[in-house]
């Protein structure tokens, strides 16, 4: 996020895209709920009529992988009203023909007949977003999990750059991060080509201080992406897989295809709190770790918050901390690290990243704080890009519409699009372990518009049968207003009904994310 | 919002404060011991328990002081003798409908008793009918209800999901999920915003009933069911987590908590979680094994596939729901002992 999550409750205009915040983010949305309270316009584009959505000033019905005809849209009514921020325009940024000739191409008629929405909607979206001074936007996983997901977040910044809307508090473009650590993962180098804090690995200034600080040279060829690794399993090149806390084997798409990937590894290591689908069926060895309530150390929140996790119960049995059995892996393959104190690694992370520099578990005791924060007496960073864009000048994208790697057509006549629910959390290895939660939403179940449903025959609660071109998984039937026609939903929770079998080998074509919102599928009902 | 400042008098020292503060908040900062039952601050003021009493010079009678916002000029007392016994008398008439919690939560009329001396009430209303609900989060214990209707209020406001209503007049007033319904079948989150916001302990977390909150331990520390970052404090007793609270005034969350948050830590117990090394034997199955045997086993089979088809055969996936510093030697390891850069997390997803 550029901004703060406190922040969020200033905002005056909230254009929130693919994103379903109350669902996914239900403490963050209550800063929304807040401003909304507080008179703010909300502008939700989702292809569901979630909370947000109904509440909303604005509602944006997309079909499913349109974001950037309805964006560049947007765009167009800005500057064919003259909304846009000429000074910022003129003095911060570049490569704005680029951008103005691209969403030339885009007016809202010719948007909407894409997007299946209104084009005064779209106007109406432009203009409020354009001229409420405090307007932030706010997106996550129905922006990026698109074939095009890195050209759907460059329309969202070309609308902040277009209107100036950055750099200030409640003011920016925010992605609001899936789980407690996804933006630490990143930040610490678990990633092909960067080192931690972003150095990029084929660098050899970036290399040299790693090299120096760990005593030993180090690969200058770029590493391979999760879904290349996956591809390589097929093809040989794979041969030893080390997953640490994650299920491959429900979260990744195509799940046929992985399993035969798995299928072909010599060796796999799975080191988790739980048995799950991936290690009960691929692990060679599985190691048996620590949650979060049983170790101390930091994540980094979405609004790159550096916070302190702390060990309040021990470890069941002979469960260790994932830190110790690491540096134990390595000591085991040759290598004499420091010894695994939470502390004493994150200052080696803080002297090799300039932005974290400054972090140090002293002061992040009481009140964590947000990077960057390059020096000791920095009080951390609460939003981003004040003054001028970090790179200097803003970088417009002239961006074109990218259809999904997969349409419906006579065959598979629907879209599916998946994400999560409130209630279970990923591969709900955890939630479902809530009698609770399972009480509340115990097993899989695929949203269907009425229309839809009544052309099937498909009743409220009818068992069903979902099948794209890779596979069929079982569902509960839930007829709602919340779709359009032609549009299902499923969650993506149930490890007994993996919606992954169903999703295809769509990816975005620069960074490899996964199309897990578009789909192709068919409906069967149970016994046909 | 005007910031201009306004002077006033409170308690006879001249006084002043931005424009649109409350006199509650007024009294607050100047340390003045005004009670409050219905009040909070995450709330928007309500007026209701009338506990907040103060006096103003011109009016009538008293007013709220958390619903009066502080005008210039104004001469207020918050602590008069004759206050006090209005608050008292207010006081007895909430202990009248009042009965001990048994939910194990701090209860606020513990505190308002003993600030005015008050023994068992002269009158209590009779038994409220108890409630019974198959939901597993959220206990409600009828006859510890004030009525205050801070849990309404936060379910209006707060989550806007409005889930609870007042219901019934009189004696026979009550607080309710929609039309008395379950929980489980209104547009309740189970966030259990509607417990944190309750200051008797009536309504109250089912999963650690009767654990009395004041004999856990508490570490704080971070949710991990989104990237939201909520600080929570795990509240443990005899080595077990029982308990998850959030402060008010602490963390990105205020205190606020959703209902995995809130309630989804039994996993952290669970009889399934796995606490041995498995190790795959010549029959297929996994088997318990030691670290040592688990550790060369992991050292063994690196190596081979190392020696045999280069470190850019192996792989690294490392977790999102780790530690910085977990994910910080797992890349480490990747890139300086096996000496890859295949090393990627779901971040990228």
């Amino acid at each position: 996020m550029t901004n703060s999550i406190a922040e969020i409750e200033d905002a005056d205009c909230l254009f929130v895209i693919g994103s379903n915040t109350t669902e996914a983010h239900p403490v963050l949305a209550l800063r929304m709920k807040k401003a909304m309270r507080r008179g703010a316009k909300l502008i939700v584009a989702d292809p569901r009529r979630t909370w947000l959505a109904q509440h909303a000033d604005i509602h944006l019905q997309l079909k499913p992988g349109t974001d950037i005809p309805l964006v560049n849209a947007m765009a167009h009514v800005i500057l064919d009203e003259g909304l846009q921020a000429q000074d910022y325009i003129n003095n911060l940024t570049e490569n704005y023909d680029a951008f103005a000739q691209a969403v030339a191409e885009w007016p809202p008629e010719r948007a909407a007949e894409v997007c299946g929405v209104n084009a005064d909607d779209i106007r109406d979206a432009a203009r409020a977003y354009a001229t409420t001074d405090r307007s932030g936007i706010y997106y996550t996983l129905g922006i990026t999990e698109h074939v095009c997901g890195v050209d759907n977040v460059r329309t969202l910044s070309n609308l902040a750059l277009a209107t100036g809307h950055l750099g200030r508090e409640a003011v920016g473009v925010n992605p609001l991060r899936g789980q407690n650590n996804v933006q630490g993962c990143n930040d610490m180098g678990n990633n092909p080509l960067y080192l931690p804090g972003y150095q990029l690995v084929g660098e050899d200034e970036n290399r040299a201080r790693f090299e120096q600080a760990w005593g030993t040279p180090l690969s200058a060829v770029p590493g391979l992406r999760l879904d290349q690794m996956m591809d390589r399993m097929h093809t040989g090149e794979l041969r030893a897989f080390y997953v640490m806390g994650e299920d491959p084997l429900v979260s990744e798409p195509n799940l046929a295809h992985v399993e035969e990937g798995f299928e072909k590894v010599d060796f796999v290591v799975c080191q988790d709190i739980f048995l799950n689908e991936t290690s009960r069926r691929y692990a060679d060895v599985v190691l048996p770790a620590t949650c979060f309530a049983e170790k101390d150390g930091t994540f980094t929140n979405s609004e790159r918050r550096v916070q302190r996790v702390r060990k309040a119960v021990d470890a069941p049995g002979n469960a260790r901390p994932d830190l110790e059995i690491i540096i134990e892996v390595a000591k085991r393959l040759g290598a004499e690290w420091a010894p695994a104190e939470p502390q004493v690694i994150w200052d080696e992370v803080a002297d090799l990243m300039p932005k974290f520099y400054g972090i140090r578990y002293d002061r992040i005791e009481e009140t964590g704080l947000q990077w960057p924060c390059p020096d000791r007496d920095h009080p951390g960073s609460k939003f981003l890009h004040e003054g001028a864009p970090i790179r200097g000048k803003g970088l417009f994208y002239g961006v074109d519409h990218v259809p999904p790697w997969e349409e419906p057509d006579e065959e598979y006549p629907f879209l599916l699009t998946t994400g999560r629910t409130l209630y279970h959390y990923n591969a709900a290895t955890q939630t479902a372990r809530s009698a609770g939660l399972v009480d509340k939403q115990g097993s899989n179940f695929i949203e269907i518009a009425p229309a839809d449903a009544r052309d099937l025959g498909v009743l409220d609660g009818a068992a069903v049968q979902v099948e794209s071109r890779r596979g069929k998984v079982d569902a509960l039937a839930v007829v709602t207003d919340r779709l359009s026609p032609g549009v299902m939903w499923m969650p993506m929770h149930f490890a007994a009904a993996r919606a992954n079998v169903l999703t295809g080998d769509g990816r975005d074509s620069e960074v490899g994310t996964p199309e897990y919102k578009v789909t192709a599928v068919r409906l069967a009902t149970h016994g046909h | 919002m005007s910031h201009d400042k306004i002077t006033f008098n409170l308690d006879g020292e001249a006084l002043e404060v931005v424009a649109g503060t409350t006199l509650l908040d007024a009294c607050r900062s100047k340390g003045a011991q005004v009670p409050t039952l219905c009040h909070e601050d995450r709330l928007e003021p309500f007026g209701g328990c009338r506990m907040c009493l103060v006096e103003l010079d011109g009016a009538p009678r008293p007013v709220p002081a958390c619903k009066t916002n502080v005008a210039s000029g104004m001469v207020v007392r918050s602590g008069s003798d004759s206050l006090e016994r209005v608050r008292g008398t207010i006081a007895e008439m909430f202990m009248a409908e009042h009965r001990p919690a048994t939910g194990g939560r701090p209860n606020a009329m513990d505190k308002v008793a003993k600030r005015f001396n008050l023994g068992a009430p002269p009158i209590q209303f009779p038994e409220r009918a108890q409630y019974h609900d198959r939901n597993r989060f959220i206990g409600f214990d009828t006859d510890a209800c004030i009525l205050c209707n801070r849990c309404v209020r936060y379910c209006d406001e707060v989550m806007q999901v409005t889930a609870l209503e007042h219901s019934g007049q009189g004696p026979n007033a009550i607080v309710q999920p929609t039309d008395g319904l379950s929980f489980l079948d209104t547009s309740c989150e189970l966030c259990g915003g509607c417990i944190s916001s309750c200051p008797t302990g009536a309504l109250y977390e089912k999963q650690s009933q009767g654990v009395e909150e004041s004999s856990c331990d508490t570490t704080r520390t971070v949710c991990t069911f989104c990237g939201v970052g909520c600080v929570i404090d795990l509240n443990t007793k005899d080595g077990k987590v029982v308990k998850v609270t959030a402060e008010q005034g602490v963390g990105p969350n205020d205190g606020h908590l959703c209902t995995k948050g809130r309630f989804a830590w039994q996993f952290i117990h669970h009889d399934d979680r796995l606490s041995e090394p498995l190790v795959r034997g010549e029959d297929g199955e996994l088997h318990a094994a030691t670290w040592e045997e688990a550790y060369a086993r992991v050292a063994e089979g690196l190596t081979k596939v190392k020696q045999e088809h280069g470190a850019d055969s192996i792989g690294f996936l490392a977790s999102s729901r780790c530690t910085n510093e977990d994910v910080y030697v797992l890349q480490k390891l990747a890139r300086s002992v096996i000496g890859t850069n295949n090393v990627h997390s779901c971040a990228a997803t």
